[in-house]
This record gives C-alpha cells, structure tokens and sequence, in this order.
C-alpha cells in the first residue's frame, strides 16, 4: 500500500465517525462503560495489593538471640539479613536495653516495677524483620532457625498464608475480570461496527472490483475504530480519575497516610490508569472494528 | 487472451453452474456472452473477476492460472480488469471525479497525474462537464457512462460488462454500445453479457451462448438467435414417399384432383 493510500484510508476513518454518529455514539458509550469497568477493578486491586504489602511488611517475623549469645553469632544473623534483599525489605535489632526500655514504656506507670530488673541476664538481642513479598515467610523462617545463636523465631504464620492467598486471589480475579471484560466488549463492539460495515457493504464491494487490497478496505475501519476507542479511554480515564479523587478525599480525611488503611492516592494511580484506558480503548476499538469488517473483505 | 478450459463450477448447494466451459478470447475481441437466467453466464464472468474460483479446470488470463491464485493477487488481477454492473455501483457520497479518482487511488497513482487521468476518462464518455455532480444527480445513461470511465481509468486490458444495458432505454442503451465498441476499437477486450437480442443482431459480434452451463454456440459475425437452415415441414406418410420419390428421380403422372373449392364461374355457364 503506497503512502497516499495509507493516509486516504486514515482520512476515511475520520470521515467515518461523523458519517454514522448513533454508531460512533453507541460504540464510545460502551467501550467507556468497559474500561470503567476496567479501571475500577485496576484501582481496587491496587488498593488491594497496596493495603497487603504494607500489612506484610509489618514485622510478623521476630527472631530472638539466645540470652548471651557471642558478636560473632550477631553478625552471622546480620549478613544473613542483608545478603538476602530480594526476601527482606529490612530490618531492624534492639538491644537487650532497648528491648527494656520499651517494655517500661509500654506498662506505662506501672513502669517501676522494673527498676531493680537486670535486663542483660534476663532479654535477648531480637531483630524485626520485614519481608518484601509475605510469600518468601516460611523460607525466611527456616534459614534464619539454621543460624547459630537463635532461639527461636517467631511468625504470625496464619496472617502469612492469609495475606499470600488474598494477594494471590486479588491478581487472579483482576486478570480474569480484564480478559473476560476485554473479550465481552470485543464482542459488543464487533456486533455495533458491523452495522456501520452493513450500511457500506456497497462501497465495500465496489472498493473491491476495482483492486482493493484487504487492507486498504479495513484500514479506514481500524482507524475508525482506534480512534473510538480513543475517545472512550480519555472519558473513562476522566471519569476514574474524578470519581476516586472524590472517594480518595472523603475516605482519608480521618485516615493517616501512613496507616496500613490508608489508601493509594490518584496521583501515584492516575499514570498507570490512563495507560491501562488508553492501550484497552485502542485496542478493543481497532480490533472489533477489523473482525467486523473481515467477513465482508473477503475477495 | 482468456481460455476458459473445462472449466466446472459446482456450488456448495449442489448446482452445476459450469458443466465443462471451453472458449478462447484473443486480446482485442468484442464478445457477447448470452445465455438465459440461470444458464451460467454470470458465472462464467465471475470466474474471470475471480469472484469465483472453478470447482474443476483452469482460466488462463495471458496464460497465468487465475483460478489458482493466491488470494493475495486477486486485487492485482481486477486491476488490470475494468468491470461494469448493471446497477453501475457508484459510492452515492463521492462526486463523478471522486468515484472515477477512487480506482487510482487504490493504486496510489499521484494526486496530480490522477487529475489528469481523471480528466482524460471523463472527455472519453462524454461527461467533463459532470464531473462535481453527484451520482444521484445524473441519468442512468451518465451514471453507466461514468462507470466506463472508473473502468477505463487504469488502461485495463479487458473489460467486463455484467448486462450493461439492462436498465437503460434503448437510446441510451445503443450510445452505451457504442462507447464499449470505441474502447473495443483502442485494442481492448471486450466481453459484454447480455440479454439485449437488438443489441446483439445489430453488432453481428462474436457471440457465445450459454445454456444448462455448457457452451451451445460460439460464432463470429452473429445474431442473438442462431441462423439455422429452414427445416421441411413435416408432411404425411404418402406425401412424405412422394416427396422422396420425387427427389430420387422417379416421377409418377401427376394426379387430377378435384378442385376445390369448385370454379363457381365456370358452374354458373
């Protein structure tokens, strides 16, 4: 196809979207309708995946020192930490004093109870460890109870598991619900765009018998298509942009940024929404628009 | 040159449209093809657009297979055929230049070599002045004359008329012919399939006649019906005997058979 072809069928598919507006109307209403869809799922299973992160990152793993254990064990356990930092996100150790201190400080005025306690015969060194992914739990757990000089280690094994099934069922559902909703919006854009196609089936056919090549029929309708899709993923991207800034600042307004409950804001979300919307819309626009058009191309 | 050899067309439902077609067309021939409805005339020109692929046998265009194309170079093989409906299939949103202009366009001829062709196309059938009209403002005469012109436009070796003239009064339908006989006249093949029996025992062209998808008659210089010698009458037995008689050399003495009816002058003396 020469570049005077390419561009003359880039301009048909402009001209096509005025040239049927119900259609172009129809077809932008439901291609927004899925990348809503869409980009509701993608912002609750951010959240989602955010909210967990956080929560396992929480120091669920506490090792605890053997009562006057040697520097040499200290170190042992301190390589181990920082020469796994795929698994560990990091950690941080108290001091027998420092583990006293915050004992004191926990009991409060009761505190002077403890006055007289020798912490160094009685309190370990302990380190709190946070993974990057709860996944690596168990593993963490067994090589750091092979290293000399621990007494044991301490894991909230349940929230583990829970915390890796729900991450793992959050990213399941999501791409399920992406195909399933990509694959029902082909579907309905497909069906709307042959009835554009029908009502030129003529043109179709005269395009033909003089020499047109397959390509050169469908790429106006591609074009057409792309560009629908377009127009739905800047709406849809508009539209999750206002609802979840609106949702984002009633929710949080008593809520810490910092808290385990507080949620992603648009700002860090909006790039990746917009890119979802825009490459989905695209998508779904050119490809239903090149399927509906392929039965009546055939020469 | 087209050769249709033993060319089969059986469709999916189980009709014979083609039962063993063979014919050659040199370049440069004006040919009618006839045949009444059903008789697989559009068949056989659609198996020379490709529109349909022979179940059985070869169409050799200058000797290249085109029932065996790829699917790929059907578009290629259409260029190089200029193709006429009856219903002259105009796209009614494009203007006379437009609709003509599109067939270049498909091939990215240059915009201004295009005009140009455009141009000389439209001088050629008459209709420079029409050329910013729209289809549905035109006549069926203009509307056919503009579709030549879409056909002439890539100087194609052959055109094909599907009943040009079917929905044309006879006037127009007789300026029409002529065109076609003008572009015939340039070296271009032409192949016109029609039902138009005027038209046909006017031009005395070569003409092949289709029935139940055989070929019936392929004869230069013809009319629409086939010129056959006039048979005998059939006569009775005893006169038939006569006859042969009569032929064989034996003369017999001639009968006296009563007139009838009777001299009435004569019984009046």
């Amino acid at each position: 196809m020469s570049v005077r072809a390419f561009w003359n069928s880039v301009k048909e598919g402009f001209q096509g979207i005025v040239r049927h507006p119900l259609v172009t109307v129809a077809s932008i209403s439901t291609i927004l309708l899925m990348l809503l869809l869409m980009a509701v799922f993608f912002i609750f299973s951010a959240n989602a995946r955010y909210i967990m992160r956080k929560v396992g990152q929480q120091p669920p793993i506490e090792v605890y020192m053997k009562i006057g254990c040697t520097q040499e064990q200290m170190d042992m356990t301190v390589n181990y930490l920082q020469s796994n930092t795929d698994k560990i996100k990091g950690y941080y150790g108290m001091s027998p004093e420092e583990n006293y201190t915050r004992f004191r400080k926990e009991l409060g005025d009761e505190s002077s109870i403890l006055d007289d306690f020798d912490y160094n015969s009685y309190l370990p060194y302990t380190v709190n460890v946070q993974l990057t992914d709860p996944q690596y739990a168990d593993t963490v757990v067994m090589e750091l109870r092979a290293i000399p000089g621990v007494e044991k280690v301490m894991q909230e094994s349940n929230v583990m598991k829970f915390l890796t099934q729900a991450t793992r069922t959050v990213n399941i559902a999501t791409v399920i619900s992406f195909i399933v909703l990509f694959l029902i919006s082909l579907f309905i854009i497909s069906n709307m765009v042959r009835i554009s196609v029908f009502s030129r089936s003529t043109e179709i056919a005269i395009m033909k018998f003089v020499g047109a090549t397959n390509g050169y029929i469908r790429l106006p309708y591609i074009v057409e298509g792309a560009i629908v899709g377009l127009i739905s993923a800047l709406c849809a991207w508009g539209l999750s942009y206002l609802a979840y800034s609106e949702i984002f600042s009633r929710a949080m307004t008593n809520v810490d940024s910092g808290s385990i409950y507080a949620l992603l804001p648009m700002g860090n979300l909006s790039i990746y929404v917009f890119i979802l919307c825009l490459t989905s819309g695209i998508f779904i626009g050119s490809i239903g628009s090149g399927i509906a058009v392929r039965k009546y191309v055939k020469v | 040159m087209l050769r249709f050899e033993n060319v089969h067309k059986t469709y999916k439902t189980g009709t014979d449209a083609l039962r063993g077609v063979n014919f050659i067309i040199e370049d440069g021939e004006f040919v009618f093809i006839i045949g009444k409805s059903g008789s697989g005339k559009s068949t056989l020109m659609k198996c020379i657009t490709r529109e349909e692929r022979p179940t059985e046998g070869m169409v050799l265009i200058d000797r290249f297979n085109i029932s065996k194309m790829s699917r790929a170079l059907v578009p290629v093989l259409r260029r190089q055929i200029g193709i006429i409906y009856q219903d002259f299939r105009l796209i009614e949103t494009k203007t006379v230049a437009e609709n003509i202009a599109f067939a270049g366009e498909i091939i990215g001829i240059p915009k201004k070599r295009l005009n140009q062709m455009v141009d000389i196309v439209l001088g050629a059938v008459g209709l420079r002045e029409k050329a910013n009209s729209m289809p549905l403002e035109l006549s069926g005469g203009e509307q056919q004359r503009v579709a030549i012109a879409r056909a002439m436009l890539n100087s194609p070796k052959m055109i094909v008329a599907d009943e040009p003239t079917g929905n044309l009064d006879p006037e127009t339908s007789e300026s029409i012919m002529a065109l076609l006989l003008e572009i015939n006249r340039t070296g271009t093949t032409v192949i016109v399939c029609t039902h138009d029996s005027n038209m046909v025992d006017r031009m005395q062209k070569r003409v092949i006649e289709v029935e139940d998808g055989l070929i019936v008659r392929d004869e230069r210089g013809a009319g629409y019906t086939a010129e056959v010698e006039p048979e005998q009458p059939d006569l009775p037995k005893s006169m038939q005997d006569e006859f042969d008689s009569e032929e064989s050399g034996e003369k017999k003495e001639a009968e006296v058979l009563p007139e009838f009816p009777p001299n009435r002058g004569e019984n009046e003396k």
